[in-house]
């Protein structure tokens, strides 16, 4: 069974179709790259994926449960919404920290929010409480991060940013991990740092999926590459097949534009 | 020596009712201004409309203009007025003006928390309630601080326009010094406590401020 199975999402904003009949599965411990033209509804998707937008028409199968169907009212109430989001984590282009919380706070707090909703919070609290930040310790050593734990966003730079905003979708163990263009808004010279924080998610067979413009970077590191325009999916497959041998005629002229320019 | 202290006595007595004006307006416009900047920012256009019209008059008119009105109004539309003592009057109308002009302020504050944040708390699974308290608050607070402290320093000097419906403050005291004894020097003298007054606020929300340079927004 997948762990992700996305069918026939579309998606309008007014009259512009901006996703029209997405469809694909993603197996666990998979990499997924999307690439695409800027406006090609890379993002969009994501966001459908963690309940950011709502898909006028598709579904969304988690582990063989139906999170979202628009046929079927009774996958869309809101009160629901907010667990079926856990499935997913989601790191922004823009990394969007939490300013007033220290590094440390930044991953355990929505940990802390949520445990406090467990029926024996009460009792465990200390436990708890302890074992949420072990982990958020554990995570933030694992991106490089351990001795900036009680720094605040604004003293870090971009890349360490990023690397704390992965750490704290990690924190809450997501089924799968999406990343909307990690390095887009990072200087050259910081990219490499979170991208060799990501591919060593990859090794460590995390399910992902990642928006990226890095084409290099996607053809190292992802199972499956998934080429987007115009809303569409042209075509998907194994990393070495769409770059080296695409057979559409769209993403040969994309990709050659890319590594012309 | 002994004028002068009779004229301080006097003036302070004035200054009570100074800052009795200045903290009944603050204890009702803070909050009622965030109500208004709710209605400002709703989604139902109606609403949305009604209150900005009304902010836009409240803001484009003058203060003095809306203490006539308050004060006179109710009795030239229906024969009598609502608002038989001239302090409540000016409180009324002090609170429908500081109300509005907070609320603007409550509203670009909370509108300038990117949605990046907003939506950074959903993906993580947290409540609106979570989110509004854990990550949106301080965020707006820090940013309204600044404007607050502007806007509750005018208040404090704005407090004297309430003499023009008859309400005692300090200059309305300072200024019976003139008109009964020919002297001149007790209204000077009064800017003094208005003075003070405001360099405590000033060092207030210094504090204030001060304190929330731990983080950047
Ligand atoms: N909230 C919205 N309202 C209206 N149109 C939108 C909205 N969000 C996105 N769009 C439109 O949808 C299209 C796809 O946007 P999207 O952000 O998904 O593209 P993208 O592939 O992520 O592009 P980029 O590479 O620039 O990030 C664009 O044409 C955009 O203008
Ligand atoms: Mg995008």
């Amino acid at each position: 069974m997948s762990v992700l199975d996305v069918r026939n999402i579309r998606k309008c904003f007014g009259d512009t179709t901006v996703l029209d009949d997405i469809s694909f599965t993603l197996e666990k411990g998979e990499t997924l790259s999307i690439i695409g033209a800027s406006g090609s509804g890379k993002t969009t998707l994501l966001r459908c994926l963690n309940f950011l937008e709502t898909p006028d028409s598709g579904k969304i199968i988690v582990n063989g449960e139906t999170l979202f169907d628009a046929d079927d009212k009774n996958t869309q109430r809101e009160s629901e919404k907010r667990k079926k989001r856990l499935h997913f984590g989601l790191v922004f282009q823009s990394f969007n920290l939490f300013p007033q919380h220290n590094v440390l706070k930044n991953v355990t707090l929505a940990c802390e929010l949520l445990a406090k909703e467990r029926v024996d919070y009460k009792q465990n609290k200390r436990a708890i409480q302890k074992e949420i930040e072990n982990n958020a310790r554990e995570l933030l050593d694992s991106v490089g991060l351990s001795e900036k734990l009680g720094f605040y966003p604004h003293q870090l730079s971009g890349g360490q940013q990023q690397r704390v905003a992965i750490a704290r979708a990690l924190a809450l163990r997501p089924d799968i991990l999406c990343f909307d263009e990690p390095t887009s808004a990072l200087d050259p010279e910081l990219t490499g740092e979170v991208l060799k924080v990501i591919k060593g998610l990859a090794e460590k067979d995390t399910t992902m999926i990642i928006v990226t413009h890095e084409m290099q970077f996607a053809r190292e590191v992802s199972d499956i590459v998934m080429f987007m325009d115009g809303g569409v999916v042209v075509e998907q497959g194994h990393p070495e097949f769409v770059f080296a041998a695409p057979s559409e005629e769209r993403t040969k002229q994309f990709l050659e534009r890319y590594f012309e320019g | 020596m002994d004028l002068f202290l009779d004229v301080t006595q006097n003036l302070l007595v004035g200054f009570a009712a100074t800052c009795k004006l200045f903290i009944l307006t603050l204890i009702f416009s803070l909050p009622l201004g965030l109500v208004v900047s709710f209605g400002s920012m709703s989604r139902f256009f109606p609403l949305r409309w009604l209150v900005r019209t009304f902010v836009w008059i409240i803001r484009g008119t003058p203060l003095m203009l809306q203490l006539f009105v308050v004060f006179y109004g109710p009795g030239i539309v229906w024969g009598t007025t609502i608002f038989a003592d001239r302090e409540v009057a000016a409180v009324v109308a002090f609170v429908i003006n500081y109300s509005c002009y907070f609320s603007e302020i409550y509203r670009s504050g909370i509108e300038g928390v990117p949605k990046g944040q907003n939506e950074a708390g959903q993906v993580l699974g947290m409540t609106k309630p979570q989110i509004f308290y854990h990550i949106t608050l301080l965020q707006v607070i820090k940013r309204i601080v600044p404007p607050m402290t502007n806007e509750i320093m005018t208040l404090v000097k704005d407090t004297s326009l309430a003499r023009i419906i008859a309400v005692v403050d300090i200059i309305f005291v300072a200024q019976r010094y003139i008109t009964s004894s020919a002297l001149l020097w007790p209204l000077f003298y009064s800017g003094v406590f208005y003075l003070l007054f405001c360099g405590l606020l000033t060092i207030i929300f210094r504090q204030f401020e001060r304190k929330l340079r731990f983080f950047s927004v």
